[in-house]
């Protein structure tokens, strides 16, 4: 088990913990006093074998604790908890804050930092983001059918958590057993609705969302709180009810595997921490013609050198491609086609940017909404002349935060 | 495979299929001029086609780029290049224009993706103002080859500028015909020959079918039984085309709604009857399938608006008080520069942007500044 100290957006976490410690299930073993941050724990019993930087599935060095797990490995005993209506806002952060909880759809940014909005910015919505953030994945889907009334508890903690009158699931269209599930796990719930929304991507992208469930439009660079809204995602819900009921804290979570690299899709409560290649190994394996291993979904996850990764609080999916689907030519210069114009949710102009990006002219390049960019590849799946717009905007992204800097 | 996000990409959109797409569009329109005007006209699309890939093969040999015909552009130049000319076009004069077309529109100025004016109708513009425009002005009756011939090579076409008789000189000896060449029902308002005022509703299908009162009918002009340019004569054909584009989602609708919106507007607001001049040039082809090439259009939406409309607007203005009687090349060309102006200064809301200014305070162009030079002290 390699669990990294910083699965987070946020400040780096210190390891609490020393080599040749034991840990047992759901101890803390790194954390720091920076508000932005979000505690991580252990998810195994075992004994603390290193402590080094060892590179996370975007393939940058973090400080990770290895642990020697036990042969027999404990269940979390659950402690006893309190219900929504014993417990008072900043009683329910200061638990996400304490359980370790992030956004689970794949951004990672902490849970209690997002249940705080600045003061004048009160938030009146809460949104359940249940439509499954990119294709290929299932995970949101599994979890609000096997568990949808830990889902409704959950919503129930964020609305009073932020002080809200409402929440609101938005669930697409092509998940109509799970409507149907929660809606009757929510009946009893005035003040939370199931919304069906339309079947595409990325709806399941926070601004877009939002203006899908509530008609608001956030502003270019501003955070939902600014049209009074909150978004969270299934998998944070969940484990939301789980740490306010039981006391546990955040250190497994729902994840895909799948792809038809993959012999038995299936969905796994994996461990944080666990190598992908378990992961792979409990899906079947791999079949004949794997070309391509991607933590997350096809459209934003991170393609893999080799299956070394390790599971994260952030991981909604492993994903394997066969070259069925891996389409990879040479890039052509833009032919002015539009599509990506056409395609862009957020209405900037990424053939702009990129030629802004290639001229190095970074005023230019957020001009044209760099800076706006989700990185949702609309652009680049569209794109006939196979431009990795992606690329060119992360560049712009570093290049245009280190000029701020200055 | 260590690649950036994201990993798919949608199935059929290359640039190679954009342009097979455009092709396949054209062909109802190709079918419909072979009908109409006869093999001649097959000759010339083939002839301009030969031409467009010889030249941009060579003309990316000579510039030392990797040569391009895989993408199919050349093709789609080649064909409608030939769409803008009069079946009657020697073949020679056919050849000259499709070079110009691909080497100079469009390879000097970089290749697809770099030019700045549409390559088939910089051609046809190229011609139009040379001597050699002499070549392209005669048009002819619609199935006149049943007089001559299907198969007639009109390579051997002499037009006698003058008087207006045509010399066909057939495998099967010459032959005189004086009863050819025909006035576009364009031009045939343009010299006054046909009042508006005669223009009235569609005349009924029957006796009538081809021509009313002096002039073509608007059933004739739609399905294209009419004199004109080799593509833009049959509507009905270019608008299955058009459909199949905007299907595929190939071309932007925005841009050839805005031509016909501002087009009819000023033709209605003028009292002019606007279904005679929909029906009687070369409008379709142009909204369809020449302002919405990709290079050549703005970016954003709002630019797109602008295009089109400025083209309808500047449609209408050629046709209604220039001595021309038509203007959608020329009006097309002009917007294509006008392009390069829109997307350097018309903005684009983002997501979340209510109210934006229509322009942008920074020019996306405008030149870095200097580096300051080094003073040199004097001694």
């Amino acid at each position: 088990m390699t669990i990294p100290l910083n699965q987070h957006i946020g400040a780096p976490n210190s390891p609490l913990v020393s080599v040749g410690d034991r840990v047992s299930v759901g101890q803390k073993i790194g954390e720091t006093e920076a508000f932005v941050s979000a505690p991580v724990f252990s998810s195994v019993a075992g004994v603390v074998k290193a402590i080094e930087d060892i590179p996370n599935f975007t393939g940058a060095k973090v400080k990770s604790v290895v642990i020697t797990t036990d042969a027999n490995q404990p269940k979390w005993e659950p402690k006893p908890g309190k219900s929504v209506d014993e417990l008072s806002a900043d009683d329910i952060k200061a638990i996400a804050k304490n359980a370790g909880l992030v956004g689970m759809g794949g951004a990672a940014f902490p849970t209690h930092v997002k249940l705080s909005p600045p003061k004048d910015k009160p938030v009146d919505v809460v949104i359940i983001n249940a439509c499954e953030c990119e294709p290929f994945l299932t995970c949101d889907h599994r979890l609000m059918l096997e568990r949808p009334a830990d889902l409704v508890a959950g919503l129930k903690l964020f609305i009073k958590g932020v002080g809200a009158e409402r929440g609101v699931i938005g669930i697409e269209a092509n998940k109509m057993d799970a409507v149907e599930k929660v809606r009757s796990a929510a009946s009893g719930e005035p003040n939370i609705e199931v919304e069906i929304l339309e079947v595409k991507y990325p709806e399941g992208a926070e601004k877009q969302l939002i203006s899908a469930v509530t008609g608001r439009k956030v502003p270019p660079g501003k955070l939902p709180a600014e049209v009074g809204c909150l978004v969270q995602n299934v998998g944070t819900a969940v484990a939301m009810h789980e740490a306010a009921s039981t006391g546990k804290p955040l250190y497994e979570r729902v994840l895909t595997v799948t792809g038809q690299g993959i012999k038995n899709p299936s969905n796994f409560l994996a461990k944080i921490g666990t190598p992908v290649a378990a992961l792979i190994e409990a899906a079947g394996g791999t079949t004949d013609g794997p070309v391509k291993l991607i933590m997350g979904g096809p459209m934003t996850g991170f393609a893999q050198e080799e299956p070394i990764a390790n599971v994260v609080k952030g991981s909604s999916g492993v994903l394997v491609l066969t070259d069925e689907l891996v389409d990879i030519r040479e890039e052509h210069g833009c032919v002015r086609c539009t599509k990506c114009v056409a395609a862009c949710p957020m209405y900037l102009m990424p053939n702009y940017i990129v030629e802004a990006v290639q001229k190095e002219d970074w005023a230019k390049a957020e001009l044209w909404g760099a800076m706006d960019c989700f990185e949702c590849g609309c652009c680049s799946y569209t794109c006939p002349a196979y431009i990795p717009h992606v690329q060119y905007v992360r560049k712009a992204k570093a290049e245009i935060a280190a000029l701020k800097k200055r | 495979m260590y690649t950036v996000s994201p990993h798919l990409h949608e199935k059929g959109q290359t640039i190679e299929r954009g342009m097979a797409d455009v092709l396949i569009a054209l062909t109802p329109a190709a079918i419909m001029a072979i009908i109409v005007f006869g093999f001649q006209a097959f000759y010339v699309m083939l002839v301009s086609c030969i031409v467009a890939a010889l030249s941009e093969l060579i003309m990316r040999a000579i510039l030392r780029r990797p040569h391009s015909l895989r993408d199919m552009s050349a093709m789609v130049t080649g064909i409608l290049f030939a769409f803008l000319l009069p079946p009657t076009t020697p073949l020679w004069v056919v050849a000259i224009g499709a070079f110009l077309a691909v080497a100079v529109a469009k390879e000097l100025f970089g290749g697809l993706g770099k030019n700045i004016f549409n390559p088939a109708l910089f051609g046809r513009v190229a011609l139009m103002i040379s001597p050699l425009a002499l070549y392209t002005t005669k048009f002819v009756k619609p199935f006149f080859w049943r007089a001559t011939g299907f198969f007639t090579p009109v390579q051997t076409v002499i037009n006698n500028a003058v008087s207006g008789r045509v010399v066909y000189q057939g495998l099967g000896g010459k032959l005189y015909v004086n009863t050819v060449t025909n006035a576009t029902p364009l031009s045939l308002l343009k010299s006054g020959r046909m009042l508006v005022s005669t223009v009235t509703g569609p005349t009924p299908v029957g006796a009538t079918w081809l021509v009313s009162n002096g002039r073509p009918s608007f059933w004739s002009m739609a399905l294209g039984f009419k004199s004109g340019s080799l593509g833009e004569v049959s509507i009905l054909a270019l608008l299955i085309g058009a459909a199949f584009l905007l299907y595929r989602r190939t071309i932007d609708w925005r841009i050839p709604v805005g031509i016909f919106a501002a087009f009819i507007f000023i033709m209605l607001v003028t009292w002019n009857h606007p279904l005679y001049q929909l029906l009687g040039g070369g409008i379709w082809l142009g909204a369809f399938f020449m302002a919405t090439d990709w290079t050549t259009s703005p970016m954003t939406r709002r630019g797109k608006w602008i295009y089109g409309l400025g083209i309808g607007v500047f449609i209408a203005l050629i046709r209604l008080v220039s001595p021309l009687p038509e203007g959608v090349a020329i009006s097309i060309l002009l917007w294509n520069v006008g392009t390069l102006v829109i997307d350097r200064y018309v903005a684009e809301p983002k997501f979340g942007e209510v109210k934006k200014p229509w322009f942008n305070k920074v020019p996306i162009y405008a030149e870095p500044a200097p580096a300051p030079k080094p003073v040199q002290e004097k001694a």
